[in-house]
């Protein structure tokens, strides 16, 4: 009979318990400063050459400099990120340069092992805001290395390694679901500003009619 | 391929028409964007602006930065290096040219068709082209008469004549551009490789003369990215938010399972 009492409370308190301790030892979906915020303000419409003076008193003409016009190879650009990682977090993948789909998204690697570096900015390090994102999961691969995103916190170390074997460290300071449609593009790409690098997977609900995620995950970290 | 008529201008010491140039959308709040590109082959110029000396000892082939200058209406005029323009005719001069505030333009020196030295101020589109994508607008400023760009040997801009532009938005990448005569397969310029980096727009110039030869000078116009259109990262939901894991649906359906064996022992045992 008390043992039936004891299997009883128990029973119920594992029943409940198990979904609450997820709950709360589960990390909230956002964590650190506002993923805008932490990308600084957005930056308008400038120049490549940040070249326009200040108006010059009327009257008196702005120094002119001048450059020779004939085609030009590019420079070598810089080294391309070849590996990121998170130490203590799960998150480490082999990093591929990467651009646009057919629909204007951003391409991504087909495989969840493996993170794609938008290779129309810059590289991380050069102003503006690299972006390294990837898949969190696919329906043949299972959960990809970025699942663990979700749970980064403010302050953990990114290490990003480049094609020359160069790391740079990077410190998090936000950590956001961000509804995809509310997504702030411009900032996350931007070409300018101070150096940022931004991680990106999805998250929050799935939602099985569309296929794919409400949300993405959004990491940004500064240079550490 | 989008097409537009340069602003025609007027040519030589006596020409007086108002040029009016566009305004950009993202106008600063009284200024405009200059640059000068010379493209009369042999002869180096200053260049004035309302009778001020803006820059000395120009030469062919070069280009200026942009120049931000105070909205408002230009005189301007190209002298040979060195000469007093209170005694001397101009190479070229343009009256009354209105720089509005917020316009983003570059003002060319170059030779008309029949080979007269002129003044022609275009327009610069510098509005964001789709991620991905550059924005290319080659302008015909050699006296020459109309001619075929080509990139990659393709036709993409036919039958461009002195003073006219093309406008191309083409994805990221090095092309290689050629110019022949219009409908033929002589080539007058080229081939060169323009790399044509994504998000940016590019001005190309076809100059000179047959005399001098022909060229190509490059400008790069500014920043035209856009971002793209969002990430799609994920496609199976093992990592959805949105309910408890299985995991712990288990673990709490094991526990509702053993509270019901003890409970049906305990209402067994009472009875």
């Amino acid at each position: 009979m008390r043992r039936a009492v004891v299997g009883l409370v128990a029973g119920l308190a594992v029943a409940g318990g198990a979904p609450a301790a997820w709950a709360v030892a589960r990390p909230p979906s956002s964590a650190g400063v506002p993923v805008t915020q932490a990308l600084g303000s957005p930056v308008g419409d400038v120049l490549l050459r940040p070249v326009l003076a200040p108006q010059p008193p009327a009257g008196v003409l702005p120094p002119v400099t001048v450059r020779d016009a004939a085609p030009a190879a590019v420079p070598d650009p810089a080294a391309a990120p070849v590996a990121v990682s998170v130490p203590g977090s799960g998150v480490t993948a082999a990093v591929d340069p990467v651009g646009v789909t057919g629909d204007g998204l951003m391409e991504l690697p087909a495989d969840v092992d493996r993170v794609g570096w938008y290779r129309f900015g810059p590289v991380p390090g050069q102003p503006g805001s690299a972006v390294l994102a990837g898949h969190v999961d696919g329906v043949e691969q299972g959960l990809g290395p970025l699942a663990a995103l979700r749970s980064v916190e403010p302050g953990q170390t990114v290490e990003v390694t480049d094609a020359a074997g160069t790391v740079t460290r990077w410190r998090v300071v936000s950590r956001e679901l961000v509804e995809k449609q509310a997504l702030p593009l411009a900032a996350l790409f931007a070409r300018n500003g101070d150096p940022r690098l931004v991680l990106l997977t999805c998250g929050g609900p799935f939602l099985p009619e569309l296929g794919s995620y409400r949300d993405n995950v959004v990491v940004v970290a500064v240079p550490a | 391929m989008t097409r537009s008529r340069s602003l025609a201008l007027a040519a030589g010491a006596t020409g007086a028409f108002a040029v009016v140039l566009a305004a950009g959308p993202a106008a600063a709040a009284d200024t405009a964007s200059v640059s000068v590109l010379h493209g009369v082959p042999g002869v180096t110029v200053d260049v004035y602006a309302n009778g001020e000396e803006l820059l000395s000892d120009f030469a062919p082939g070069t280009l200026t930065d942009p120049v931000s200058l105070p909205a408002g209406s230009y005189d301007l005029a190209i002298y040979p290096a060195g000469s007093d323009p209170a005694s001397t005719q101009p190479a070229a001069s343009a009256t009354g040219v209105q720089v509005p505030a917020g316009a983003n333009a570059t003002v060319v020196a170059h030779l008309t068709e029949g080979g007269t030295p002129t003044l022609t101020p275009f327009v610069n589109d510098v509005t964001p082209v789709p991620a991905g994508q550059a924005r290319v607008t080659v302008r015909h400023a050699a006296a020459a008469p109309a001619v075929d760009v080509r990139a990659g040997g393709q036709v993409v801009a036919p039958g461009l004549t002195n003073p006219n532009e093309a406008t191309l938005t083409v994805p990221a990448g090095t092309i290689s551009a050629d110019v022949v005569l219009a409908g033929t397969e002589t080539v007058a310029i080229g081939p060169a490789d323009l790399p044509l980096a994504e998000g940016t727009a590019t001005a190309v110039y076809a100059w000179g003369s047959s005399e001098a030869g022909y060229q190509l000078a490059v400008q790069e116009l500014g920043n035209a990215s856009s971002a793209p259109g969002g990430v799609p990262a994920g496609s199976a939901g093992l990592a959805d938010d949105a309910g408890l894991p299985m995991s712990v649906l288990a673990v709490s359906a094991l526990g509702l399972t053993g509270a019901a064996v003890a409970g049906r022992r305990l209402v067994l045992g009472r009875r």
